[in-house]
């Protein structure tokens, strides 16, 4: 068996190594697996209590009103993901197809599509939660001077639209990173591949769909994945916009919301439970982890090297 | 049937003008070359023609059709790239079958060209394979099978073996060759290598600074290049050009040397260079008769050998010579001009001579 001798090379590595490694672990490390830990006992506030094993688990996916709230979280999760899929990564595609062809303007545009991007979400929260006051609002004021007053809406105010009206604000924020990321796939596409496209047809549709889209696979395998992580860990913006209690009537009421008043409490949830707080954290960071790596392994088969 | 006419061609980027009024007509099944160096504009002709390129100014008919505001795709033209720009995502039959599908063949046609292109370029086992697993030559050969598949009326080909090692390039040249004769497709081929113009062009044309120098058959070009850019362009070594002064029918060179030749342009011509390839001139050990000359370098080729020498003026010539003999550097020699290969050029502006 070799030996690591503490001298001279060894003695350098070693001492390089251990203090990013002792971090790692104290502050990377430590923590998971104690809110994993933590899952599996019963809490009294900060005070922790017997070993329980999976009845925490068991309560917030079976008991009610806990299994009907994570059930309510869980789907709006859902929606999330799939409108933004098609609002900002779908819309990305397209915004980075645009400036890649270079349409007029696009110098502009470049620098337009990506500024919201590099805003603080809480700014942008809080922009557009001024954006959709239902009365001084710019967006029920700008549909009033346009003689659409049947359209105005109190957007945040009630159930029908304040999902979507967070789900809009989030792609008016992040649209830009996936055309970034796209618009840098596509430049990486030789151009002569593109004029040989050309050679072959005129249509637009033919192009995008047989060439430019199998070949920004790679850009669309981080957009996807970060999409999904970000979907279903979407905290701020919600917090933001609606509360932590994902008013109006839970109807935006997400995980990360969920999670949070479940473990911390709030004013209206009442007491904090660690325990439950725990097994929920364990449950998203689980099924984060399990569909984030299936998702990368499918879209990795599809990728080309260029 | 494919008949080409370029009639006043500009190509204009921005405020740059590339090409400065390209006039030209090709006829069918004529293997045509553009030769050029590197920034002459040829490529950029070639993508006119194509029509991935607008055209400033001008006009490009193909078989009596203005061809200047038609995309692409619905010329009958097909392309091969410098860098074949095969679909890195679609094996070779997808690559060939791509296209076709497009033009709106029936399967069974898609199926029975793919067959004939793969069988002539021999690509029948590779057919299931992604470009990334093919050598540099079997893309190629997917490259040009890809374009045979639309059995276009015109092939151009935008320097398709510069990408290809040199053993591989003498093989691939053949290749073409032998498709042009096999299919009788009209092509255009451009390359900047002399040779590839040579040995495929029915004719070549020799493109500088956005101009034709010369339209002609490699034997015209090689025989009768019309002005000192396309005579020192073509041929290997190339032709060296020496400023002489005239005295009756003796040539001089500044500062060492003298000749008579029995064939010099008229005697009241103006001031004329005389262009002379590796064959036109016979060299000799030490100094005599002749024009005085220092050897810089002796090139060993096997067969022959050519011998760098420079005229007391300094310009430098290349004689070939037998490979046997050997010349050290600095050897002094002086050398003789055969009259009747010697070319004449105006001192002026390059124009050929007659003499």
């Amino acid at each position: 068996m070799p030996q690591l001798r503490l001298t001279g090379r060894g003695l350098w590595i070693t001492v390089l190594i251990a203090p990013p490694l002792a971090f790692v672990a104290l502050f990377i490390v430590y923590p998971i697996v104690a809110a994993f830990a933590y899952a599996f006992y019963d809490w009294q506030g900060l005070a922790r209590g017997d070993f329980v094993g999976l009845a925490n688990f068991h309560h917030v996916l079976f008991v009610e009103p806990y299994a009907s709230w994570t059930r309510n979280a869980f789907t709006h999760n859902i929606i999330v993901f799939f409108a933004l899929m098609v609002l900002q990564n779908g819309v990305g595609f397209i915004l980075a197809y645009a400036l890649w062809r270079e349409l007029p303007g696009a110098r502009f545009h470049r620098v337009a599509v990506f500024l919201p991007v590099v805003l603080s979400t809480i700014i942008v929260g809080y922009l557009w939660k001024l954006f959709l006051h239902p009365i001084f609002g710019v967006v029920n004021q700008s549909l009033k001077a346009v003689g659409l007053p049947f359209l105005a809406q109190p957007w945040l105010g009630q159930d029908s639209t304040a999902l979507w009206a967070l789900i809009f604000a989030n792609a008016w924020h992040m649209v830009g990173f996936p055309t970034l990321v796209f618009l840098a796939g596509m430049q990486r596409i030789p151009t002569e591949i593109l004029d040989a496209v050309r050679m072959e047809t005129e249509s637009e549709w033919v192009k995008i769909t047989k060439v430019v889209w199998p070949l920004v696979a790679p850009s669309a395998t981080v957009v996807f994945v970060l999409l999904f992580v970000g979907a279903f860990n979407w905290f701020e913006l919600p917090y933001i916009m609606a509360g932590l209690d994902g008013s109006p009537y839970g109807s935006t009421d997400v995980l990360g919301l969920y999670f949070y008043r479940t473990a911390f409490g709030n004013v209206s949830a009442g007491q904090q439970d660690f325990g439950l707080g725990s097994a929920l954290a364990v449950l998203i960071f689980v099924f984060i982890a399990a569909v984030a790596s299936v998702i990368t392994v499918r879209l990795r088969a599809r990728e080309i090297q260029i | 049937m494919a008949r080409l006419s370029l009639r006043g061609i500009k190509k204009r980027f921005r405020t740059t003008d590339v090409l400065h009024g390209i006039d030209l007509e090709i006829g069918d099944r004529e293997f045509v070359v553009f030769v050029g160096p590197s920034g002459c504009g040829k490529s950029t002709l070639l993508r006119l023609i194509a029509g991935l390129d607008p055209i400033s100014e001008g006009s490009f008919f193909l078989n009596g059709q203005q061809m200047n505001e038609v995309p692409p795709s619905r010329r009958g033209i097909a392309m091969v790239f410098q860098s074949y720009a095969l679909y890195p995502h679609m094996d070779v039959y997808e690559n060939m079958a791509f296209g076709a599908r497009l033009m709106g063949l029936s399967r069974a046609e898609v199926e029975a060209r793919i067959a004939e292109a793969a069988r002539m370029l021999r690509l029948e086992e590779y057919l299931k394979r992604k470009p990334r697993e093919l050598s540099g030559g079997q893309r190629q050969r997917v490259a040009i099978a890809r374009a045979l598949v639309r059995k276009p009326e015109v092939f151009l080909l935008d320097e398709p073996l510069s990408n290809l090692d040199a053993a591989l390039r003498s093989d691939v040249r053949l290749e073409i060759a032998r498709l042009h004769r096999q299919i009788g497709g009209t092509m255009i081929y451009v390359t900047h290598d002399q040779v590839e113009a040579m040995t495929l062009a029915d004719r070549i044309v020799v493109m500088n600074l956005g101009r034709i120098e010369q339209v002609g058959t490699p034997r015209e070009l090689y025989e009768t290049p019309a002005n000192t850019f396309v005579a020192t362009f073509i041929g290997s070594p190339k032709m060296a050009l020496i400023d002489v002064t005239r005295d009756g029918d003796t040539i001089g060179v500044a500062g060492g040397g003298s000749q008579k030749l029995g064939r010099l342009p008229a005697a009241d011509a103006e001031a004329f260079k005389v262009g002379v390839r590796p064959d036109a001139l016979t060299l000799r050990r030490g100094e005599g008769e002749g024009l005085a000359a220092t050897v810089v370098y002796t090139e060993y080729l096997g067969d022959n050998a050519f011998v760098y020498a420079r005229l007391a003026d300094g310009t430098q010539v290349s004689v070939r010579t037998a490979p046997g003999e050997t010349y050290d550097p600095d050897e002094k020699v002086n050398l003789t001009i055969a009259a009747e290969t010697a070319h004449f050029f105006s001192a002026a502006d390059g124009r050929r001579m007659a003499a």
